[in-house]
């Protein structure tokens, strides 16, 4: 569906995005995970074709980027991080303007329903709040029923409950087949939806995998454990596969003495941070 | 390379509905927009009248009459200016909202954008600004003549729209921006007031060439002009696109 091979590119002299490579396949959730400035917008614009002045290949639906026509934007949709819509027009006359854009017509109203606008449909995008603006914003990106989806931090400034209608529309937009790219700096959403991150700094790839095998690469699942030794609280941990070869443990589970008991798994951040030496948030 | 070609029509028209809808919508631009159509009349009828009272008073046989030619060609220049420059403040509009990156991610293209924003108001003002040549000028100017000059004004006011839009932030310095970009329009009567080989400092204003090409009625005028107005649209062309990506 997407595939990039030893991408090039700068806004200055000094190099940027540098010797890129990856595939992404139909049906799958891709995501770009990196701090601010790491180059991940500029990948998104690269692949929308908003940058075209870039050295090595990138083909989008089997479209080289650079050689593509207006018809390609029929086959992906676009979420920008920040709104942009017409603030004095209604919710409405932003969507039917964009919808009359394409060749496919999107159904306004079920868009509206499906993030909870359709109240204020006939309101002007100027009074609309920050995340309802966002959430507008998504499902413009939905109008034209795309097979491929650019999310750029879709939800971020949105409180827990619309950032989990978004993820869900996300999950039922990949279950319906499409092909999904996300950028973003917050690793639970990547965990979450993700199928494969790749981890950006610098304008380099320096990881990519499924979020599972990232975490498992680097760092075990641990269980950790404390008992009273001598009147004294003390702690114990040891790696989910050596369980069974932790005696302290064994004894103590069987002399019902421990006084807590968890397991803990590193997240997708801290294996970022131990990559690439850099923090996402 | 086959870069973002062809627009097709429907995108287009609709991304050039949504612009007059904009302009509709904003009344300071539609006052901008018939700006152009109120000095027609008042060149025609009231400039006359003006300089009827004017000979009155200094018992002068003409005062205003000499530039006549001057009153027409700044007319000629009103309507794309103004029209460029309601262009110019509905981008940076756009702009501020997020559009311009927007609408080039959709069948409109970056091309579109500019077919519709740029090009299309260039070609409407190049009509509405030979008619009005056509019907209010106070000298008698050739048909010709008339497409020559209308063709180049269009031009210098597309450079007019790059130069507002590239180099302001917002709608506040574009506004500060386009009363700047008015000294485009200083080399027309350069050649009025100037008859020495100085008036040649100004040779890099297509303006300029423009008076030239409307006083001497020499269409070879028209070759400066032309390359003049090229040249500023190449070099703002780049400063535009660099703002669009």
């Amino acid at each position: 569906m997407i595939s990039v091979k030893n991408l090039n590119f700068s806004y200055t002299k000094k190099p940027f995005i540098e010797h890129v490579t990856f595939e992404v396949k139909s049906g799958e959730i891709f995501g770009f995970l990196g701090p601010s400035g790491a180059g991940k917008s500029t990948l998104q614009k690269i692949l929308t074709g908003l940058i075209t002045t870039y050295t090595g290949s990138v083909k989008v639906n089997g479209t080289e980027v650079k050689q593509r026509d207006n018809s390609f934007y029929e086959q992906i949709g676009v979420d920008f991080e920040f709104p942009s819509l017409y603030e004095k027009l209604t919710a409405r006359g932003n969507l039917s303007f964009f919808n009359s854009l394409y060749k496919k017509q999107g159904d306004i109203d079920a868009l509206l329903a499906s993030v909870g606008l359709t109240a204020d449909a006939a309101k002007k995008v100027a009074d609309y709040s920050k995340g309802m603006k966002s959430r507008l914003n998504f499902i413009k990106a939905l109008l034209h029923d795309p097979s491929i989806l650019f999310l750029d931090e879709p939800t971020s400034g949105l409180d827990p409950s619309n950032a989990r209608l978004m993820k869900d529309i996300v999950l039922t937009e990949k279950a319906r087949g499409k092909t999904i790219i996300l950028t973003t700096h917050n690793m639970y959403d990547a965990t979450e939806l993700c199928d494969r991150v790749a981890f950006i700094v610098d304008g380099e790839i320096k990881a990519l995998d499924t979020p599972h095998n990232l975490i498992m690469s680097k760092g075990a699942a641990k269980i950790q454990y404390t008992y009273l030794h001598n009147g004294r609280e003390e702690k114990g941990q040891v790696s989910l596969s050596k369980t069974s070869e932790d005696e302290l443990l064994a004894r103590l589970l069987r002399n019902n003495q421990l006084l807590s008991i968890h397991s803990s798994e590193p997240t997708l951040n801290d294996i970022f941070v131990e990559i690439t030496g850099r923090r996402l948030q | 390379m086959r870069q973002d070609m062809k627009p097709s029509m429907k995108p287009l028209l609709r991304s050039f509905g949504m612009f007059i809808r904009q302009i509709s919508k904003d009344s300071m631009l539609i006052v901008v927009c018939i700006a152009p159509i109120l000095a027609a009349f008042f060149f025609h009828f009231g400039i006359p009248i003006i300089e009827g009272l004017l000979c009155e008073f200094f018992r002068k046989t003409t005062v205003l009459t000499p530039y006549n030619l001057l009153f027409d060609l700044f007319l000629s220049i009103l309507t794309p200016y103004m029209f460029c420059f309601a262009s110019a403040m509905l981008m940076l509009t756009e702009y501020d909202e997020g559009m311009t990156s927007y609408l080039a991610v959709t069948p409109i293209g970056k091309k579109g954008y500019i077919l519709s924003r740029l090009l299309t108001p260039a070609v409407i003002s190049f009509f509405a600004s030979s008619l009005l040549l056509l019907y209010f000028a106070l000298t008698t100017w050739a048909f010709m003549m008339i497409i020559m000059v209308c063709l180049l004004t269009s031009l210098t006011s597309i450079a007019v729209a790059l130069l507002v839009f590239s180099i302001s932030h917002n709608r506040v310095e574009g506004m500060a921006m386009a009363k700047l970009s008015g000294l485009m329009m200083l080399g027309l009567p350069v050649p009025f007031f100037l008859l020495s080989n100085v008036q040649y400092i100004f040779a890099f204003l297509p303006s300029f060439w423009i008076a030239k090409l409307g006083m001497e009625q020499n269409v070879l005028y028209f070759i400066p002009a032309l390359l003049t107005s090229l040249t500023w649209l190449w070099i703002l062309y780049r400063k535009f696109e660099r703002k669009l990506t």
